[in-house]
């Protein structure tokens, strides 16, 4: 048989090329696998579909435009809407005319608006506005509802009462709470972050309930119970784990919900007074039937789309990707 | 089963109440009561003290407060007339009073003072240093007390059903009573048609049939919700809900004193109006012949809560028949590419904000050539389109993507294997077995589109000008009408109640195998 590789071609003797190795008896009791880190096997599962990178860079540049931008430029929201008010050929321009007029710029890509300003700064401002009222919402609601939602499955008299808690709550029309609220406070953005969580946190807080409730009696807990393993750890180290992708799915939903919230209620007339999204399309809906004055309306509302669709994909794709059944 | 959704209803009913409470403590408590004058045109208008008396009227015939105007207490105590006129006249300034009219103050402080209310006085408002009051100067004397809220939510409950009955009517109206017949007279007396009238009773007409849906009317019962402030200034919630809108429907009619006329009053309508006819003017003296004389008018149009019922129900039936063909194909044709295409239409749903995709269906439907607002005047059928479609196609994606999961889940299930191993065609298995059993989570929310269908949809209507229940709420916040607040409050809740309860019904109708008897539990 030929060999394949010529050892002599090293140089090396005999004994330098190969050494006895002793039988090593306690590497038979070892016992290895690969690594498994849970976040990393989440990565590597999110990243697997190119469509996701995509969206994520997409989910960067719509952050650096919203939170980077309007800072870059000094963005003053009781300065920058009017500067151009007594101009009345600034007034409903078309991109085109925009640059035309003010020069070429990032700033004048959208045309402006009924007072001259700026369209693009407008809407990346007001998006600024209303995706920090949904984070902040939904960072609200997540935190109370999982953790009462958990204590909730767990104890079957804080189930008896919670659930009735509930039936009346639920009854509640949404809007109906939220709209009370606003009148009775300020329209201000913690005024609105206050009606959006004070009930908002018991559907999610139900929906980890019923979550709770099916894992709580699955074999491996009962097993864990059998031990004697202290209830809160079961909840922190059994359950909660299990619930990681529920809870990310839950919050990819619940995100973008909150923008559309805010952009019903600025409509309705009953929003924010901040130029928000919701603010920015209730005032120029008009415009959507004026020939020429058409960006002024759907730019807004296009921000507004691609926001909360970009980050209800990555949450729908992250939520499948953390959950471990998907990182075989 | 009965037992257990008799413990539902109540359950229920209790948790309206609590709703209902907790909306009036909102809007009663918490928020500044003068906001209710801000849209009313007849405060702007007063000045002064008169203003301040005019809110305190207003406040009392809105349930906010006791009212006890000075001249009132001395109505009520029966003096002579000299001493009356003495007694009313108040002077500028309490040292400027006589001294009957200061004992009588006395007296009127004392006594509500006791009985917790506050006693305000209003000194006179002079034009400079001349003898005439400013406009609404005079000077004022009045007691005034909150009301409990715990009684304004027993009186709102209690006021909720009104029975009516032959000694409604407080005047003397003659013999009181019901009478029946067989010719209803507003039909000129020789038209076949039933109805029950009475003469002492709120309403002439408590039971009778005319052409409008749903053809037979009873008067017995009526409905009242609360009194709106600027809405309908005057008028109750469910009627401002239910009334007829549009312009008016001439026909001729028969007027109880024999004249027969083009006209648009609904005589089946007809309440009593205390001296209305002897008050009347010409046009009541030939019509009318007692004080029956309260008539609404006919309208062509349908009421809010029928356009909003129209269109929700139609979309409904068109998001149904969307969704469960385009579901049960996704399902079959998983990871396919009619299935990647309908899920990318629920993921454009379900994160798009809803006034987006309206405005692009409305945008869409302009260019398409459709009429993109409602005008009552001209009624179309072709204007009730872009509403309906609007309505129909996100609920249909909603409706789709739940299909579609219970389908996937069930035809994982033993018994669609075991149907397959027996040699049964895909398609038959689909039909008969997969489709009924996915089926059932999906009809619990059939009665909730329904009964939905009657609050409105707040952004279709608002976009698309339909003059529908939805916009009765916002409407009611924007101008700070909170009868109206609370009244709808109470109509959102029942209905939702009321749906989720006939939803678990029909999902036990349906399934067998769920039961809210005991024997099943």
């Amino acid at each position: 048989m030929e060999e394949l590789i010529d050892l002599r071609r090293f140089g090396l003797t005999e004994a330098e090329l190969f050494a006895p190795v002793s039988v090593d008896q306690t590497m038979s009791e070892h016992i290895d696998a690969p690594v498994y880190s849970y976040w990393g096997s989440v990565f590597r599962v999110f990243f697997r579909k190119k469509l996701n990178l995509v969206l994520l860079l997409l989910l960067a540049a719509i952050l650096v435009f919203t939170y980077v931008y309007p800072a870059v430029i000094g963005y003053d929201s009781t300065v920058d809407p009017y500067v151009n008010l007594l101009d009345p050929g600034a007034k409903h321009l078309r991109p085109d005319q925009a640059i035309a007029k003010f020069g070429p710029g990032l700033k004048w890509i959208l045309g402006t608006g009924a007072s001259g300003q700026s369209t693009f700064d407008a809407v990346w401002y007001g998006a600024g506005i209303s995706l920090s009222l949904a984070l902040v919402c939904a960072l609200i609601n997540l935190t109370i509802g999982v953790a009462v939602g958990t204590v909730w499955g767990f104890s079957e008299k804080i189930d008896r009462f919670m659930t009735e808690v509930y039936n009346v709550v639920a009854n509640v029309p949404y809007i109906l709470l939220i709209s009370v609220i606003v009148l009775i406070l300020s329209a201000s953005f913690w005024s609105m972050v206050f009606a959006l969580t004070v009930t908002g946190w018991i559907g999610i807080a139900y929906f980890i309930r019923t979550q709770v409730l099916v894992i709580r009696n699955r074999e491996y807990n009962l097993a864990s119970r059998c031990l004697g393993t202290p209830l809160w750890r079961i909840a922190v180290k059994n359950i909660l784990p299990f619930m990681t992708s529920v809870i990310v799915t839950l919050a990819a939903a619940e995100i973008p919900s909150y923008i559309s919230y805010e952009v019903f209620l600025s409509f309705i007339g009953m929003g924010l007074e901040d130029q928000s999204l919701g603010k920015l399309i209730e005032t120029s809906q008009n415009a959507m039937l004026t020939p020429g004055w058409e960006l002024e309306f759907w730019s807004p509302v296009a921000v507004a789309s691609i926001i909360t669709v970009v980050l209800y994909v990555v949450g729908q794709n992250l939520g499948d990707a953390s959950d471990p059944r998907t990182h075989l | 089963m009965a037992g257990y959704l008799l413990g539902r209803v109540l359950r229920g009913l209790l948790s309206v109440l609590i709703v209902v409470a907790v909306v009036m403590v909102l809007i009663y408590s918490c928020l500044d009561r003068n906001l209710i004058f801000a849209n009313d045109p007849v405060f702007t208008k007063q000045k002064s003290n008169a203003q301040e008396v005019y809110k305190m009227q207003q406040w009392e015939y809105y349930g906010y407060v006791d009212f006890v105007p000075y001249g009132d207490y001395l109505v009520q105590l029966g003096l002579a007339q000299s001493v009356y006129d003495q007694a009313v006249k108040l002077g500028d300034k309490p040292a400027q009073d006589s001294t009957v009219a200061a004992d009588y103050i006395r007296r009127f402080t004392a006594q509500y003072e006791a009985e917790g209310y506050t006693v305000v006085r209003l000194t006179g408002k002079k034009k400079g240093n001349t003898a005439n009051y400013l406009d609404g100067g005079e000077p004022r004397l009045y007691a005034y007390r909150d009301v409990p809220l715990i009684l304004r939510l027993r009186d709102y409950l209690t006021g909720i059903l009104r029975v009516d009955n032959i000694h409604a009517v407080k005047e003397d109206v003659g013999e009181r009573g019901l009478t029946f017949t067989w010719f209803d007279p507003v039909y000129g007396g020789e038209k076949f048609s039933p109805a029950i009238m009475g003469n002492g009773t709120r309403h002439k007409y408590l039971l009778y049939f005319d052409d409008q849906f749903p053809f037979l009317h009873q008067n017995f019962l009526t409905i009242s919700l609360g009194r709106s402030y600027s809405v309908n200034q005057g008028v109750d919630v469910f009627d401002t809900m239910t009334d007829k809108q549009g312009s008016r429907a001439m026909s001729m009619v028969t007027y109880p004193s024999g004249n027969r006329e083009y006209s648009a009053d609904d005589l089946h309508s007809a309440v009593h109006v205390a001296g209305s006819y002897a008050g009347g003017d010409a046009v009541i003296k030939r019509n009318f012949v007692d004080d029956y004389t309260g008539v609404t008018t006919r309208k062509t149009g349908f009421s809010k809560l029928g356009y909003s019922f129209v269109i929700g129900i139609l979309s409904v039936a068109l998001a149904y028949a969307l969704a469960v063909p385009m579901g049960i194909f996704m399902a079959r044709r998983k990871d396919r590419l009619a299935d990647r295409l309908g899920t990318v239409y629920i993921v454009f749903i379900m994160a798009v904000p809803s006034l987006a995709y309206i405005f692009l269906f409305k945008a869409l439907g302009g260019w398409a050539g459709l009429p993109t607002s409602f005008d009552m005047e001209n009624p179309t059928r072709i204007m009730y389109v872009l509403p309906v479609i609007s309505l129909a196609l996100p609920s249909a994606a909603n409706l789709m993507k739940w299909l579609r999961r219970y389908m996937i889940d069930q035809m994982h299930a033993e018994y669609v294997r075991f149907a397959r191993g027996c040699g049964l065609r895909e398609g038959l298995i689909f039909r008969a077995h997969v489709l009924k059993n996915a089926a059932i989570p999906m009809v619990h929310g059939i009665p909730a589109a329904v009964l939905g269908a009657l609050v409105g949809a707040i952004l279709t209507e608002r976009v698309y000008v339909v003059p529908g229940a939805g916009n009765l709420l916002t409407g009611a916040i924007n101008s700070y009408d909170n009868g109206v607040i609370v009244g709808v409050t109470l109509f959102y809740a029942v209905i939702s109640v009321t749906s989720v309860i006939l939803g678990d019904v029909l999902i036990s109708a349906v399934d067998p195998r769920i039961s809210f008897g005991r024997k099943g539990r």
